[in-house]
């Protein structure tokens, strides 16, 4: 009797476990289903790439790209010793230095004094905002008449005051501050929409009760805006370096990596190795470098950032 | 309640938004292929030849006007232009789709391009279809045929040419009491003429050099110096570089002594801006391909003078090397199409289209019976400073340092010599910054030959 009830036991016990399985398999089944249509288009247009670049990092290649010569490591290595690629991981830093925390001071300063109720205030909102409609190539050549030596604005106005002019994108010390100026510019649009949505979203209580407390307009900024607006702070923080990174249209057209290499970021050294150059070897090294320092970056931000965040 | 969704939904859309990006960065480094429709003949049974080109502007224009009277001149053939961006870009296009279906059948190359196409192999050498057809290509100018004749073939067609030119302010000249008929002709006279200028216009800088690595070049060659050893590349693959630390440093030094005066002109690499400096009277010497002549004597509200390009004092001028492009078969297409792309080809080169060709642009005719053409006499006479861009081409010496570099690292090249340039440009040591160059040519050099298995 106990013996039939033990084997009769085992039998049930084997046979859920079976349907356990069963069940398992049919749900991972399920899953993938669900996750098919991105993990195709992942591989096609990320890990494939992704993986085809590290390949050609290691080899030599001809005009058409296609890998000739098997070399090792020596891409990197000669990346490294290349006075020109330490150049420009400086420049990058550089820029990403000059441009973030001044994209998101003014933003945020746009921001919250758009987020004032205000007669017509929907109209400066507008204007705030109407950076982001203007594409990098219309900005970009914009700013170039902008920075003209003779004819340009910006030189006439110091001419004017008898300053003497400024060769904006020819000076090796003033291209990398012409770039960043645009930069600036182009990014407000976005940075500020995105920060004015955060602004907009907050509960009116927490305003309200620290009313009745009788705080200060400073104070309230200090205590509740700035603690409330972190999550989107920290967004706007992450997108704005990972794109400072990634600044390719403007120096192309501005300065095309020049004066003396002063503007020639990561990504536009990537572009000019392979397209220029046909160096794409040494160009997929350059990517994984790249690849590699904004993935740092990036977990150095959230390990350090997400402490700081206040996500309520 | 909501915040706590918005949080999550906020960091939800960082995460992806992170990945997707650092993902994506992956993808810099692979090429992009862009295709053409692909129908070979169009719908009432004409042959269809598409043909890439790099001409913008008025330069475009000057060329559609072409086609068009092709396609109007016969009914079998319809060639398609389409403008593929810069030389660069459109050689970079067709380096990512040759050999396929959507290669075109016909495109322009700059002529630095001319060995990464012949390496390539997927261009059939137009010497094939002389020889099938026993055409002739001795009327050409001897200069062009030089350049472009390899190991005694004809990998692709001359077409459109243009030589580096001084353009000089005529009226500035007189008020500076220069000779608007005699202009400068060595670095030195170039660099007294400056001083005059400025000295009778504050407001008015002597000359400018744009930052262009093919006006190194063509400053090299005009002093008779090699770009490349082995004779420039032509009897051999070149291992380094040619030219002698006096020839090179000549011109660097050049820039540097006109800085010191305060007459030089620093418009770093662009050219636009430069045309723009000299039309609005900042500037009262350039170079520049003659192919902006007609542009700039039209547009000037002074006149414009053309004169050869300088060299050294202590030397002998050489000539110049042909700049420009040609046009290349792609291989792999069928015979008809191929055969009509040919025709085409003839079609350029006969005197009448060439002459249209010159007069509207400033390109130089190929075909020198052009220049017999009613149009040609008629514009030489109206503006004869068009003719300085002929006569320089034919008062140049044939020798392997006017028939230019062969190599396919040239535009790498070109890069390297335009940052020294920059550099010297801005006032920093010329020593420093031609020994930089150096090393970085001959290490271009060495990495192009091993690419190739060398």
């Amino acid at each position: 009797m106990t013996e039939a009830a033990a084997t009769l036991s085992q039998e049930d016990y084997i046979l859920f476990e079976q349907t356990k399985r069963k069940h398992r398999y049919k749900q991972f089944i399920k899953g993938m289903l669900f996750l098919l249509p991105s993990i195709v288009l992942f591989s096609v247009f990320l890990f494939y790439p992704l993986l085809r670049t590290i390949y050609l990092s290691f080899f030599l290649t001809d005009a058409s790209g296609a890998p000739t010569v098997f070399i090792g490591w020596d891409n990197f290595v000669t990346l490294f010793q290349s006075s020109i690629f330490q150049q420009s991981i400086k420049s990058t830093f550089l820029f990403v230095l000059y441009t973030v925390p001044l994209t998101i001071v003014v933003s945020l300063f746009l921001a919250i004094i758009a987020n004032e109720k205000l007669r017509g205030i929907g109209f400066f909102r507008t204007i705030f905002s109407s950076g982001m409609g203007i594409s990098v190539a219309a900005a970009s050549v914009f700013w170039l008449y902008l920075f003209h030596p003779t004819i340009g604005f910006l030189n006439i106005i110091l001419d004017t005051f008898r300053l003497e002019k400024i060769s904006w994108l020819t000076d090796p010390s003033w291209a990398l501050i012409a770039i960043s100026v645009t930069t600036i510019w182009m990014n407000i649009g976005f940075t500020f929409l995105i920060l004015l949505g955060g602004l907009q979203s907050m509960d009116k209580y927490l305003y309200e009760s620290a009313d009745v407390d009788g705080a200060g307009y400073f104070y309230k900024l200090r205590r509740i805006t700035i603690p409330m607006l972190s999550p989107t702070l920290f967004f706007v923080v992450t997108v704005t370096i990972i794109n400072a990174f990634q600044t390719f249209g403007q120096v192309d057209i501005l300065t095309q990596g020049g004066p003396q290499n002063a503007t020639n970021f990561i990504v536009y050294s990537i572009y000019r190795e392979a397209f220029t150059n046909y160096q794409f070897g040494s160009a997929s090294a350059q990517a994984i470098i790249l690849f590699i320092i904004i993935l740092i970056m990036t977990i150095i931000q959230f390990k350090l950032g997400e402490r700081k965040v206040h996500y309520q | 309640m909501n915040l706590i969704k918005e949080s999550i939904f906020l960091k939800r859309i960082l995460l992806f938004v992170i990945l997707s990006l650092t993902m994506f960065m992956a993808a810099c480094g692979s090429k992009n292929a862009e295709g053409s429709d692909q129908e070979t003949k169009t719908e009432d049974g004409k042959q269809i030849v598409t043909f890439w080109h790099a001409m913008s502007g008025a330069s475009q224009e000057a060329l559609d006007r072409i086609v068009a009277s092709y396609n109007e001149s016969q009914d079998e053939v319809e060639v398609r232009a389409e403008f593929q961006g810069t030389y660069d870009e459109a050689l970079t296009k067709f380096h990512s789709v040759a050999g396929t279906d959507s290669a075109p059948t016909m495109i322009q190359v700059f002529e630095i391009g001319t060995m990464s196409m012949v390496n390539s192999g997927h261009i059939d050498p137009i010497q094939k279809f002389i020889d099938e057809d026993g055409y002739d290509m001795g009327h050409l100018e001897e200069n062009i045929v030089n350049y472009y004749k390899i190991d005694n073939q004809f990998y692709s067609m001359p077409f459109n040419s243009s030589t580096p030119v001084m353009f000089f302010n005529k009226d500035a000249f007189e008020e500076a009491g220069l000779d608007p008929e005699s202009p400068p002709q060595t670095y030195e006279e170039v660099e007294e003429a400056s001083k005059a200028i400025v000295e009778s216009n504050p407001d008015m800088k002597g000359f400018a050099l744009q930052a262009y690595g093919w006006l190194f070049e063509q400053l090299l060659a005009s002093q008779g110096a090699l770009l490349l050893n082995e004779n420039n590349g032509r009897s051999g693959t070149a291992t380094e570089i040619g030219f002698t630390e006096e020839q090179g440093k000549s011109i660097f030094e050049w820039v540097e002594r006109m800085n010191e005066d305060g007459t030089f002109a620093n418009y770093g690499i662009n050219g636009d801006n430069m045309l723009a400096g000299f039309l609005a009277e900042d500037v009262s010497m350039f170079l520049q391909s003659s192919a902006n002549s007609r542009d700039l004597i039209d547009n000037a509200p002074f006149e414009v003078g053309v004169a050869f390009l300088p060299h050294p004092e202590n030397t002998e001028w050489e000539g110049v090397v042909i700049g420009g492009a040609s046009l290349w078969m792609s291989a792999g297409k069928e015979e008809a199409e191929q055969n009509a792309a040919w025709d085409f080809m003839k079609y350029l080169q006969s005197p009448e289209i060439q002459a249209q060709w010159h007069t509207d642009t400033g390109y130089f005719a190929i075909n020198p019976a052009a220049y017999e053409e009613d149009l040609v006499v008629e514009m030489h006479e109206e503006n004869p400073q068009l003719k300085v861009t002929v006569e320089q081409l034919q008062a140049t010496k044939p020798s392997y340092a006017t028939q230019g570099a062969l190599m396919d690292m040239i535009p790498e090249e070109r890069k390297i010599i335009e940052i020294a340039l920059e550099t010297v440009f801005n006032g920093e040591d010329v020593d420093k910054a031609y020994s930089a160059a150096m090393e970085q040519l001959n290490r271009a050099i060495e990495t192009a030959n091993k690419a190739r298995g060398e």
